[in-house]
């Protein structure tokens, strides 16, 4: 768990005044280890035409892609500072004809994973071996288009594409009987658990995923805990869009580099 | 005349034969018809499926690798159904897209409300990168489609099942130009798609009582020549148009735009109103929406005051 980028996360949001904290913990060392393990990338050539694709669905979530690709050195620091700032890049959702590695614009939910299907298809097409990585929430999945979308896969065998769910149980809120497993499975997807925190789950994961142009689609329905790190932050309340006080910034950060 | 829904496919075939970047999806309609394309074109057909949203969130995907899509089904389901897709995938993006619907208005008469569609025209032009094309006829959906379906923006072409029957010559059909059908001086009367049929009988009864019309037919409605459509109604101070499109945003507001600063205009608007809770032929239901020749010389008189 990388408590230094958590650390960046909530200073920026508080900077600022708006973003999903808890929401951003949830998914960060999984993103941490695509940058940093899984995805080919060029940090200062974005457009780069052999690259691997990366789609944060869930863009609320985005200030994690964020101090990711600032510590990878495909953003700049000046970037996150400005964040929230009308000369800024950055805010609550990615804007990707702004911001530098930022593939699809989302927000609302349901669209960044059917266009992730797109470029899957599109790479078909062009026979193209890069692959397509798209991180999805649990409550997302909620979304009629998340299904529309994957039982298109499935039936054009777009085996270059790999779905990611951030399983921290937002979605077992509304939905408590939620098997999002077997739905995934049952969509026709080759589906395994993972630990979304756990970075020999996620090594070992991604290490045997083997894409390719012609086989089943891929989904990590990956366990993770909405607002790992912070313990009083964790779970599902108040935290999922509030800004911290100065006091609970206090003991955040005391939290976080303790 | 040929059937627009043919030309469409006819068109993708000679278009698809010359840019391998085409790629067509559907939503489950008219494979028939585009199996010469498919032959020709691998790879680059897909009947995707009955999910119309994330067929158009798929082509920004499609169109971010590089490739060129059109996106072709019932135009409540592309538009309606898909706006959000469509702004944020293409709008928010500045990614380009080309969808081709067939069933607009009422053309789907015997199937009821839930295939019919009047705002769609008023829904792409609210984006900034929107353009609207209403071919009333198979040369003007082919020529228009080839000049502009590479060209940096959100196309919609909205096909009419009845093509208007008039003849227009490829010199005459321009992008983003309206077409002086008939010259007159009493009245001009403003119209898109299949209705232009009905004008021109219009005006042909009102030249037997000496009424002279200006008959002016716009294929292009986003960007809207507004320029000959003010010279006209300079000239004539009278203004009726006519559209399948909803009363609330479409033509008429097009027109007034066009119009403003002319002092002492008459206008009448021919438009559908609310849903029309009705079946039958194309024809009855454009009778139950008052889109007829009879009234618009009805309200042709009414405006002369004869």
């Amino acid at each position: 768990m990388n408590k230094d980028l958590r650390v960046k996360i909530v200073e920026m949001i508080k900077r600022s005044g708006e973003g999903h904290i808890p929401s951003s913990f949830s998914i960060l060392d999984i993103i941490e280890h695509l940058y940093g393990n899984v995805l080919k990338f060029k940090k200062d050539e974005p457009k780069w035409v052999d690259r691997d694709y990366f789609i944060l669905s869930k863009g609320h979530g985005c200030a994690a892609l964020y101090v990711v690709l600032e510590k990878y050195g495909v953003l700049k620091e000046k970037h996150l500072l400005e964040y929230g700032n009308t000369e800024g890049l950055l805010a609550g959702h990615p804007d990707s004809t702004k911001v530098p590695g930022i593939e699809a614009s989302t927000g609302s939910l349901g669209h960044g994973f059917p266009m992730a299907v797109g470029l899957a298809l599109g790479l078909k097409i062009l026979k193209k071996p890069n692959r397509v990585f798209v991180l999805l929430g649990d409550g997302e999945c909620h979304e009629g288009t998340v299904w529309e979308a994957a039982n298109v896969a499935n039936n054009l065998r777009l085996g270059n594409i790999c779905a990611i769910i951030d399983w921290n149980g937002s979605a077992a809120q509304l939905m408590p009987r939620d098997d999002l497993i077997n739905k995934w499975k049952s969509f026709g997807w080759t589906t395994n658990l993972i630990e979304g925190h756990n970075t020999e789950s996620l090594n070992k994961s991604f290490k045997n995923l083997k894409l390719s142009l012609e086989d089943t689609p891929k989904v990590f329905v990956a366990k993770t805990i909405k607002g790992k790190g912070v313990s009083f932050v964790e779970g599902h309340g108040m935290w999922h869009h509030k800004i911290p006080n100065d006091d609970e910034m206090v003991k955040i950060i005391k939290e976080l580099k303790s | 005349m040929k059937k627009l829904r043919k030309e469409f496919a006819d068109t993708m075939l000679e278009v698809g034969l010359l840019d391998p970047k085409l790629i067509v999806m559907v939503g489950d309609i008219s494979h028939g018809i585009l199996k010469p394309y498919a032959k020709a074109c691998p790879k680059r057909y897909y009947n995707v499926g009955i999910c119309e949203p994330t067929i158009v969130s798929m082509a920004a995907g499609l169109n971010h690798m590089g490739l060129i899509p059109v996106v072709h089904t019932i135009a409540p389901f592309i538009t309606e159904r898909s706006y959000e897709q469509i702004k944020l995938g293409f709008g928010y993006q500045k990614l380009d897209l080309n969808l081709i619907s067939v069933g607009g208005s009422f053309d789907y008469s015997k199937l009821g409300c839930s295939h019919h569609c009047y705002t769609d025209v008023s829904l792409i032009s609210h984006l900034n990168r929107g353009v609207v094309i209403i071919p009333g006829s198979p040369i003007e959906f082919n020529k228009i489609f080839k000049e502009i379906y590479k060209n940096n923006s959100i196309n919609y072409f909205r096909l009419p099942e009845k093509p208007h029957n008039v003849e227009f010559q490829s010199k005459d059909i321009i992008f983003g130009k309206g077409i002086k059908v008939k010259e007159g001086k009493d009245i001009t009367i403003s119209v898109i798609g299949s209705q232009l049929a009905n004008a021109v009988i219009a005006a042909e009864e009102l030249e037997k009582i000496n009424i002279s019309t200006e008959i002016l037919y716009f294929h292009t409605i986003k960007p809207f020549d507004g320029k000959i459509l003010r010279q006209s109604v300079m000239k004539t101070k009278r203004l009726i148009t006519v559209e399948e499109l909803s009363a609330h945003d479409g033509l008429f507001n097009l027109c007034l735009k066009a119009s403003i600063g002319i002092d002492g205009i008459q206008v009448e608007q021919m438009a559908v109103k609310d849903f029309l809770h009705s079946y039958g032929s194309y024809e009855d239901l454009c009778e139950k929406a008052g889109l007829t020749s009879e009234n618009i010389k009805k309200n042709a008189l009414k405006i002369l005051k004869k």
